[in-house]
């Protein structure tokens, strides 16, 4: 599937790298310590070194800035025009389906347009774009959709909006709090749901569908 | 650029002499003596019980977390283990152990032969005993960074001892970094900026570090303490506090608290090589600069602890990343030291024996294997991918934490061991321990890494029985009872050689080179 920061290629040059820094790191020490021939370095090897380092973190920050720049552009709410705060309309035309989330302790409500809540379940169709808004009233929260590869922290009082492009295989994928709310922290989960043919009323061991009603 | 062994700056003084100064110590003088060696030996013997404490509990719940499924502890009792096993490991070992291995080396290093302020050097003691009796007696389950508004709404009734206590580490570790950085300016008197040892350099950074960032956590604890008790409303945002607040005041202290043993490890690694060694650091100077640098980026970048609580599109957030990226820099100038020393000429035959040289080893190694994940973990969009919360940032720290700077301190307690027993370890056992060690501590970290790769929560006492999280927990409590199995090795061998081990010669740790070994050749 897209995951939701569009990590796949960039994460891949980044994991190479770090993977890179520690076995350079590991063999120079290991050469140091088994290898009969001795070297002594000049001073210019590490002005090298630190300048390898500085292209290293420039390309870490542009590629982290830049993926989650895009990703933030389809987040985009609030414009303001002459100080005044005005929703951008077509913004929320960008995604199939938008859930309004309460992480509480401990649990995730969701609730769709319709004002349908569903109590730790986020029922979508196969490859939707959806939005969650994310809110909660007691403490800090996480939120994570481990298969979108995305995680936020809620403070309570603000309003966090991810999207994620839901997967084409219908199945349970797990929604996870990860940071401790509380006692009941571990059991803070949730399912989305991505519905095949036929929907998905039975939800096994995953927490009750109710309707607002 | 030193090239010769320059014993001022490297602080190799004929002074050190072994003698069996703990076997005629009693215990009176242990625990209130002035003298220098008195004072450390109290910190390291302390370290050691809090060590037996915090892994003990840490053997409970990982038990519990072995296999899938609530085996035997609630939700409650796990996460009070939980957060005792992290404030007892930073706060009651690894802290006061780094620090107390140098307040034994300063005055040998510095050749002041005193440790100045020894009262404050008490009084940091004896506030960090009463920290860490309240925080048994309260046993608060909010884990060692106590997120308001969570940590004033869990507990029982005495959950108000964990807010008096994080308030009493603060004072405790304030009165230590006056205590370091006052020896630090007593070696500057001396030796002068220039030829300041290492040791000096690490003592006036850490030292700087604990003066300025533990304020705030003062504040945290006085804060939550007031805010139970509803005098004010600083965090509650149910009151009209503010999380943010809580979190920019909190990580002012929580990310400089990462350097508190990690500089004081770097600073006992520049001092035990050179001697092990027997010829000085390939550089001075790019040592020192690492030691500013990692002192001065410490203390901005705390907000890269909760950055998925934010976007990137601020110019605050976009500054926080960059310099969490390069605090990157100084951290590998100083393992480039470490390896084009030891790459410049032969290892003696002398330190591939020695236990010590084998931990610092394994310390440098460790901070590679955990410290290249930074790269990654400072980025804000990988970080809201796998890394926030997950195992990801346990193995990071653990590797850090405990396979660097842990590892440095047990390598600077075998070093003085013959100096304050006038007897060597055995061997055989101290062998056990490091690879006991390093067989678990390898595994654990990295199947931290497996499973927080898989998004693996932290602080569940309890999880999914998905393929790729079992193996792994499983894994890291058996590598958890590994590293338990060497500590007892350790502490059978440290009791028994003080009495029966064998005599250390008036130098116990000469420098030996085989004669066959090739000279060194300049580099290309």
């Amino acid at each position: 599937m897209e995951n939701a920061l569009g990590l796949s290629g960039g994460q891949t040059l980044l994991m190479s790298i770090t993977i890179g820094i520690t076995l350079l790191g590991l063999v120079g020490l290991a050469m140091a310590l088994l290898m009969k021939k001795r070297w002594k370095l000049t001073y210019g090897i590490e002005y090298l070194f630190i300048a390898a380092l500085l292209v290293m973190a420039y390309y870490g920050d542009y590629a982290s800035t830049s993926v989650y720049t895009a990703y933030q552009e389809d987040l985009r709410v609030n414009e303001t025009v002459s100080g005044e705060i005005v929703k951008d309309v077509d913004r929320d035309k960008k995604f199939d389906r938008i859930l309004r989330v309460v992480a509480f302790q401990w649990g995730f409500a969701f609730i769709t347009a319709e004002e349908e809540i569903s109590r730790n379940a986020a029922i979508v169709k196969p490859g939707e774009r959806v939005l969650f808004q994310v809110v909660t009233n007691d403490v800090i929260h996480g939120f994570n959709i481990p298969v979108a590869r995305i995680t936020a922290e809620i403070d309570p009082g603000d309003v966090r909006e991810l999207w994620i492009r839901a997967p084409k295989k219908p199945g349970k994928y797990l929604i996870q709090c990860v940071n401790y709310c509380g006692v009941g922290h571990a059991q803070m989960k949730a399912w989305l749901v991505v519905e095949g043919d036929t929907p998905t009323a039975k939800l096994k061991n995953s927490g009750e569908k109710t309707n607002g009603a | 650029m030193a090239h010769e062994l320059d014993h001022s700056r490297t602080g190799a003084a004929p002074h050190w002499k072994p003698e069996n100064l703990i076997g005629t110590m009693p215990l009176k003088t242990l625990m209130f003596s002035d003298d220098y060696r008195c004072i450390a030996l109290k910190g390291i013997l302390t370290a050691f019980i809090m060590l037996a404490l915090g892994g003990t509990f840490a053997l409970i719940f990982r038990t519990e977390l072995a296999v899938p499924g609530a085996q035997f502890l609630g939700a409650r009792v796990y996460m009070t283990l939980m957060t005792l096993h992290g404030m007892v490991m930073v706060f009651g070992f690894l802290i006061p152990l780094t620090i107390s291995v140098c307040y034994y080396m300063i005055p040998k290093v510095l050749g002041t032969e005193r440790l100045e302020w020894p009262k404050v050097a008490h009084l940091s003691y004896w506030i960090l005993m009463l920290a860490a009796v309240l925080l048994i007696i309260g046993r608060p389950d909010f884990t060692w960074t106590a997120y308001a508004p969570m940590s004033l709404r869990v507990g029982s009734d005495l959950v108000w001892m964990g807010y008096v206590a994080i308030f009493l580490v603060a004072v405790s570790e304030f009165l230590a970094g006056l205590v370091l950085w006052r020896n630090a300016m007593m070696g500057v008197a001396k030796c002068g900026w220039k030829k300041l040892p290492m040791m000096g350099w690490g003592a006036a950074v850490v030292g700087l570090l604990m003066i300025v960032s533990t304020i705030p956590l003062g504040f945290i604890g006085i804060g939550l303490l007031t805010d139970w008790l509803e005098m004010t409303a600083w965090f509650d945002p149910a009151r009209g506090g503010s999380v943010k607040f809580f979190l920019y005041v909190f990580w002012t202290y929580g990310h400089p608290a990462v350097y508190l043993p990690f500089v004081p490890a770097i600073a006992i690694l520049y001092t035990l090589m050179p001697r092990i060694l027997g010829r000085p650091m390939w550089s001075y100077w790019s040592g020192v600069i690492a030691f500013l640098l990692l002192g001065l980026f410490a203390m901005p970048i705390g907000p890269h602890h909760f950055q998925p609580l934010y976007t990137i599109s601020g110019w605050y957030e976009r500054m926080i990343q960059i310099f969490t990226l390069l605090v990157f820099i100084p951290s590998v100038l100083h393992v480039f030291n470490w390896i084009a020393t030891l790459w410049g000429d032969p290892i003696p035959k002398s330190a591939q024996a020695s236990v010590p040289f084998k931990f610092m080893i394994s310390a440098i190694a460790f901070i590679i294997y955990g410290g290249a994940t930074a790269y990654v973990n400072g980025q804000i969009a990988t970080d809201s991918d796998f890394i926030h919360n997950t195992y990801w940032i346990p193995a990071h720290f653990h590797a850090m934490f405990f396979g660097f700077a842990g590892q440095m301190a047990f390598a600077g307690f075998y070093y003085l061991y013959p100096y304050f027993t006038g007897r060597m370890y055995n061997q055989r056992m101290a062998n056990s321990h490091f690879w006991l060690w390093q067989i678990g501590l390898f595994t654990k970290i990295t199947m931290m890494f497996v499973a927080g790769y898989a998004y693996f929560p932290r602080w569940v006492y309890d999880y999914l029985p998905l393929k790729e999280w079992v193996m792994p927990q499983m894994m890291i409590t058996a590598a958890g009872y590994l590293i338990g199995l060497g500590f007892l090795i350790f502490v059978f061998n440290v009791a028994l050689s003080a009495t029966r081990g064998e005599r250390a010669p008036d130098e116990p740790w000469p420098v030996e080179h085989d004669d066959a070994a090739p000279s060194a050749v300049p580099a290309e």
